[in-house]
């Protein structure tokens, strides 16, 4: 399930979740941060500290393990920082501690059940604007991870919205939206989708209307479950919708 | 799972975050600028075929109680009808809830900007009195803006003044009956557990509501700055006129050096940025007329003069008389010894 | 108080003045009277000449110059008539002037505007 869990749309974040003494809602909690972080996580390790292919996947999977046993985000404070901040810098501190303790990492844990596309992950890194040659600066670092972080949610949001498409007959709709913003055709317009699928402008301008609206809803919910609270979700939502955004 | 190219996340952060106005009378032309709680885009409006400046704000999640403030909000501004305060003309809801406000398209430049083409400290000086008489008339009306700032003010075409960016503004007393009797909170944004702003906040990012810092570093008052929001009321944006004081009579001008304020302006802006809200002006009416006598050369009421200053003074306010009643006193002394020679 | 009477009485007040202060120059004092009333009218004439340009010139600078030349004229006349004292007559009567302009363009009441006729 690579989608990770999805929760009732009450007001629930990961941070609630890990707190609370309900196993179950421990471990769903984990899995929904697995399922945004895992990408940034993987390929932060790769370009942030050189590692290759098979010690970053260690490293990524060893990194969430811990991430649970010693119930790190318990000990988040959102009045420090960030939600994914924190989780940056827990990662930096799990990958020098692995350094200094110089053994390999668990592999799964509580998270196996989830299906990691490393060579995936690894084939976008090849896209990497950050040179792993030189020595990164803390903000090009946090760029980075940022980046990648709304990358991993805004896929998580497309795929849901495919998912949602298909549940309701309107496969059209998320093949116009997948042509229109997902394929990178400078030239594409609704005029042209409109001729390609024999149906009026209009058909086309309403789908695409909607789908946004969708995926906007979706991102924002799939947000909000990772952000500790309503401030971070509202300064997140800005950095990934506004012109804050990298 | 789908890989998204950068060019990808582009399109769907765009295509996400600009506001479809279908449904609405407007037509959106371009994206301006990112002000406080949303982005401003320059919209037609197809019915009275005119530009409006159109603000989305950018609560994320529609609907709800922190909409039906954002509603309640652009209502009470649009009764602030006065030629300093950019008029609100249309408040409606996205077809995905976000809540927007049409307002007055302003053709001119930010104060910031427009001040370095006025080296005159007397004029830059009645370009401030005029934004003091939109705040007071504000203030008059129950409501603090909260945000005061150069970047706020606009200078149109024709000269006129415009306070804008009302949205971090704090209702003090509420003149539209609420819609949900039961609402109790006199402001927008505001909770009960106000938490302050993480220390890599940068001003934007401050911005935003829930109890977190309101306001612009530099024009924030302090009580602001840390937060207590139950503290606030009108001196707060005195606050905030006594730094943009400060900056207009600072700010450097067309090849002109940054204008030497003397003892009774400094006292003006020491006492309108005191950090203690009880040692301020109590209203902005006492400020500006401090600084209408300033102008006038007359004796401020921020500061006591010595007796040389008030010679000085009265000297400065009546020299053509005085030169000339000295030339003739001089003159008569002169013909009256040369008589006698 | 309009600007025409600021500059009539301004003007009598400062030639009577003007003209007291002759007492100095013992030469003349016999005729002080004389003077002063001399002094008052030439004053009075002065004003009310600088007061009417005052209504219609809106200019400090220029208030002060007709003055200055105003008081310069009637001062030479007065000067011309006694045959002799030129500069302490013209001297003084031309400062006066200047002192009756600037009075007149910084005070006194405008002329007032007509009343706008009614929109139909």
């Amino acid at each position: 399930m690579e989608n990770g869990s999805r929760f009732p749309p009450t007001r629930w974040s990961v941070v609630d979740a890990a707190r609370s003494d309900d196993p179950a809602e421990q471990a769903r909690a984990l899995d929904t941060l697995f399922a945004a972080y895992w990408k940034p996580v993987y390929k932060y390790v790769r370009l942030r500290w050189n590692r290759p292919a098979e010690d970053a996947q260690d490293l990524t999977q060893g990194f969430f393990a811990e991430l649970l046993e010693r119930q790190l985000l318990t000990k988040f404070d959102p009045a420090k920082s960030r939600l994914r901040t924190y989780l940056r810098l827990c990662v930096d501190s799990f990958v020098m501690n692995q350094e200094k303790a110089a053994h390999r990492q668990k592999r799964g844990g509580a998270v196996t059940h989830l299906a990691l596309d490393f060579p995936a992950a690894e084939g976008e890194l090849a896209g990497a604007t950050i040179d792993p040659a030189a020595i990164p600066s803390p903000e090009s670092l946090e760029e980075f991870f940022e980046k990648e972080w709304i990358r991993s949610l805004f896929a998580l949001a497309v795929e849901e919205l495919r998912h949602l498409c298909q549940e309701r007959d309107r496969d059209r709709t998320f093949r116009l939206f997948e042509e229109y913003a997902l394929a990178g055709d400078p030239d594409i317009s609704y005029e042209k989708l409109a001729h390609e699928y024999a149906i009026p402008v209009t058909d086309v301008t309403n789908a695409l209307s909607w789908a946004r609206r969708e995926f906007r809803r979706i991102a924002l919910e799939r947000l909000r479950e990772i952000c500790a609270t309503d401030d971070e979700f509202h300064r997140e939502a800005r950095a990934v919708f506004g012109s804050d955004a990298p | 799972m789908k890989f998204l190219s950068d060019k990808a996340l582009e399109r769907l952060r765009e295509g996400a975050d600009t506001p479809d106005l279908a449904g609405t009378r407007y037509r959106l032309l371009e994206r301006i600028a990112r002000g406080g709680m949303g982005v401003v885009y320059a919209a037609e409006d197809q019915t009275l075929a005119r530009r409006v400046a159109l603000k989305v704000l950018d609560v994320p999640i529609p609907g709800g109680v922190l909409a039906h403030r954002l509603n309640r909000e652009a209502r009470v501004l649009a009764r602030l009808e006065h030629p300093g305060i950019v008029p609100v003309h249309d408040v409606g809801t996205l077809a995905d809830g976000r809540v927007f406000y049409t307002m007055k398209f302003v053709e001119g430049q930010r104060l910031d900007q427009h001040i370095q083409t006025v080296p005159s400290l007397p004029d830059r000086l009645r370009l401030f009195l005029r934004i003091c008489d939109a705040v007071a008339f504000a203030h008059d009306r129950g409501v603090l803006h909260r945000d005061l700032k150069p970047a706020n003010v606009m200078v149109g075409a024709f000269g006129e003044v415009l306070v804008m960016d009302w949205g971090l503004a704090k209702i003090l007393r509420d003149s539209v009956p609420a819609a949900n009797p039961a609402d109790p909170d006199a402001t927008i944004f505001q909770s009960p557990n106000a938490q302050p702003a993480e220390p890599d906040a940068t001003p934007a990012t401050a911005v935003t509501g829930h109890g977190t810092i309101l306001g612009t570093p530099g024009y924030m008052s302090p009580e602001q700055a840390r937060g207590d929001i139950a503290q606030l009321d009108q001196r707060s944006d005195i606050f905030s006129l006594g730094a943009l004081l400060c900056f207009l009579a600072a700010a450097p001008g067309q090849a002109v050096p940054p204008m030497r304020k003397d003892k009774s302006l400094d006292a003006i802006c020491a006492k309108a940025t005191a950090a203690a809200p009880t040692e301020r002006y109590s209203s902005v009416g006492e400020l500006s007329a401090d600084v209408s006598r300033y102008l006038d050369g007359l004796p401020v009421s921020a500061r006591r003069e010595t007796i040389p200053e008030k010679v000085a003074r009265f000297y400065r306010r009546h020299s053509v008389p005085i030169l000339l009643i000295a030339a003739y006193l001089v003159m008569r002394v002169l013909l009256l010894i040369f008589s006698r020679r | 108080m309009n600007k025409v009477l600021l500059g009539l009485l301004l003007g009598a007040v400062l030639g009577a003045i003007d003209g007291a202060s002759a007492w100095f120059t013992p030469a003349v004092r016999a005729q002080l009277a004389g003077i002063i009333i001399g002094s008052t009218v030439k004053g009075l004439i002065a004003g009310i000449a600088i007061g009417f340009f005052a209504r219609k010139v809106h200019s400090l600078l220029l208030g002060i110059v007709f003055g200055l030349a105003v008081g310069f004229v009637l001062a030479f006349i007065v000067a011309q008539m006694q045959h002799g004292y030129y500069f302490e007559i013209i001297l003084p009567g031309s400062i006066v002037g200047m002192i009756v302009g600037y009075a007149t363009q910084r005070y006194g009441a405008p002329a007032a505007v007509a009343a706008p006729s009614r929109q139909s």
